[in-house]
């Protein structure tokens, strides 16, 4: 177990470095060059002398494996992202800003997701191929073809705008405003968690129905088992080592989903943050936050292969 | 291959054969496959109330402006009409904020939301195809870089790459669809090369290599037709995600720059104003969502179609 582990952290270290090659190199494509961002932090009148003095101030000039290695030390044995030039801070502290609160959001959400996504699914699969099963399904398929902005959109309307007049979290509040005005956050939570919903009890019923044929079902069905106690005592926690590799695997996505709420309902989380950041070639707070979800995503698939590991010791031994 | 019957089935790559069969077998199968794929296919209710539903808005997108005479492009005229004027006769779905006709909009938008979905669509499963095939069909080493730069290329969420390439790039109808084909096509390179790992393994590719076949033949004559099923349906889920795509871009005002539009843009539009104009967003948004649902269950309808399992029924 140690040395897959192991194994596994430095196939994640060799990805996140491929990442941060590819995330480095963007910039040199920017029309204007690698001097672009100099007339976003010096303004858009900077005479050649000071854009080339940013230049040399920064390193620009120095050729592109030389930058990147200069870079990859200050990251990994400075563990210093940089300072970012559009909000005047270093990154560590704009992501200690705003990426709390994408967390709180996104980890609300999925748990909303999954306490009603396993549920339907559990019950979709026992009931297969009835009316609920259909319509439960068409339901959800419809659902799954509604874009994120659409959804955010249409729920701001009616809950915020027009017809319920709900509140929504105040832009630039702390991170633990959660806790002291949890009101504010129903909507973009409940909106986030309705995009996951149709993917998770989806995969839920097809994972249920593939344990419900097993050899152990039928036996415990033989001995007189109940159909509840079946259902959630061998059923439901047998599917569930699936759902944990899904959820490890859903992480990335979970973040993009986020970034498309925070535009619509303007909470400032790490999507703000990359938006604005992106929009000012502020590279080196792209860069950061580019990375740390990286980490992030590493980390969650990771944690799903090993969660995976302890459920299934099957797995350890074939491990890639 | 005779030995498995007249359909062959094998034992790990249940849908991954599409290859007419040899013509010594044709004799006794009785309906040729393809015919049979389409039978399943047309079984299918709701595949065929999709693909009538496409067909229906691609007609009103592009033959709607021959019958619907309205100002799209002019931004000068559009200032003598009203400007968020609700549903008329003059105007059926109203009027945008700008003054142009709704329905006139929403055709020239959908002319552009398609277009660039479909050719950035295909761009994304040709390089997947390509890139997956080669990965797949060439193992060892090749195989163990190409996947693990798709791992990195995977782990960074893809909106917050479409963001930044948006961003640097100026927003053109070409660099659009480039943009869309170079982000879209990590996932489904997975997916071709775990086809392509599969069919190498096949008795028959492995006696093709047996005499003496070389690399290419076996990828142009074995794995390429044999992965066409999956391709044509990961190509169909495809093309909705560059649509998807296109739209969100649009949405968060980074679509199709002025007067031109796409139906993202046109939401973001509405969605200036809160509480919104319903004619602004309504009948657009039902067009979209059943877009892409249509779209997904002509897909879905394709892989069933394909099944192999399904073909003897």
């Amino acid at each position: 177990m140690f040395a897959y582990i192991v194994r596994r952290l430095l196939q994640s270290f060799v990805v996140f470095v491929i990442v941060m090659l590819i995330t480095f190199a963007l910039p040199y494509f920017e029309p204007g060059g690698i001097l672009a961002p100099a007339y976003i932090a010096l303004g858009n009148h900077a005479t050649p002398q000071a854009v080339h003095q940013f230049g040399v101030a920064n390193g620009y000039y120095h050729p592109f494996f030389v930058r990147f290695w200069d870079y990859f030390l200050q990251v990994v044995v400075h563990f210093n992202l940089g300072y970012s030039w559009k909000f005047t801070e270093p990154v560590w502290t704009l992501i200690g800003t705003f990426v709390p609160r994408t967390i709180w959001l996104a980890t609300l959400a999925l748990l909303l997701t999954v306490i009603v996504a396993l549920p339907v699914g559990v019950f979709q699969a026992s009931r297969r191929n009835t009316i609920f099963d259909y319509s439960m399904t068409n339901f959800l398929f419809v659902l799954y073809g509604v874009p994120a902005f659409l959804l955010s959109l249409f729920m701001i309307n009616w809950f915020v705008f027009s017809t319920f007049h709900l509140q929504l979290p105040p832009t630039g509040g702390s991170s633990l405003q959660i806790f002291t005005d949890p009101g504010a956050f129903v909507v973009p939570v409940v909106t986030l968690a309705i995009l996951n919903l149709a993917f998770f009890s989806r995969f839920m019923r097809s994972a249920v129905l593939d344990v419900l044929v097993q050899d152990y079902i039928r036996t415990a069905k033989a001995k007189g088992g109940s159909q509840r106690r079946i259902l959630f005592r061998h059923a439901f926690r047998n599917a569930l080592g699936p759902i944990i590799v899904i959820l490890g695997l859903s992480i990335p996505g979970l973040f993009g989903g986020a970034l498309i709420i925070e535009e619509v309902f303007n909470y400032e989380g790490v999507g703000y943050a990359t938006v604005q950041s992106a929009q000012y070639k502020d590279i080196p707070t792209v860069l950061g936050i580019t990375l740390l979800i990286t980490t992030f995503t590493l980390l969650g698939n990771l944690l799903a292969d090993i969660m995976l590991g302890v459920v299934n010791p099957r797995i350890r031994v074939e491990g890639r | 291959m005779t030995q498995y019957g007249e359909l062959p089935t094998f034992s790990n790559a249940g849908r991954d054969d599409s290859s007419p069969p040899a013509e010594a077998e044709v004799e006794s199968a009785v309906v040729p496959m393809w015919r049979q794929r389409l039978r399943i296919f047309l079984q299918n209710k709701l595949a065929i109330a999709s693909v009538s539903y496409l067909a229906a808005i691609v007609l009103f997108c592009f033959l709607g402006p021959v019958l619907w005479h309205t100002n799209q492009t002019n931004q000068a005229a559009a200032l003598f009409q009203p400007e968020n004027a609700p549903p008329s006769l003059h105007h059926w779905l109203g009027t945008d904020g700008s003054g142009y006709d709704e329905l006139g909009r929403i055709m020239f938008g959908g002319e552009y939301s398609m277009t660039l979905g479909m050719i950035a669509g295909f761009i994304t499963i040709v390089v997947g195809t390509i890139y997956g095939m080669v990965s797949g069909f060439l193992g060892g080493v090749v195989d163990t870089v190409f996947m693990r730069l798709l791992d990195a290329f995977l782990s960074i969420p893809l909106l917050f790459l479409l963001l930044t390439l948006i961003t640097i790039f100026p927003r053109t109808a070409t660099n659009l669809i480039l943009i869309i084909g170079v982000i879209g096509w990590f996932a489904n390179a997975r997916i071709i090369r775990g086809d392509a790992l599969i069919i190498k393994e096949l008795e028959y590719t492995q006696a093709s290599r047996a005499m003496g076949a070389g690399g290419w033949h076996i990828i142009r004559r074995h794995v390429f037709p044999n992965s066409v099923s999956n391709i044509v349906t990961v190509a169909t889920f495809a093309v909705a995600d560059a649509i998807l795509f296109l739209t969100t871009l649009g949405y968060l005002g980074l679509g199709i720059p002025a007067p031109a539009t796409d139906w993202g843009t046109m939401l973001n539009n509405a969605s200036q104003v809160q509480p919104f104009y319903w004619w602004q967003v309504y009948p657009l948004a039902v067009i979209f969502i059943l877009v892409i649902v249509a779209i997904t269950y002509i897909g879905e309808a394709m892989r069933d179609a394909f099944e192999v399992r399904l073909l003897e029924r």
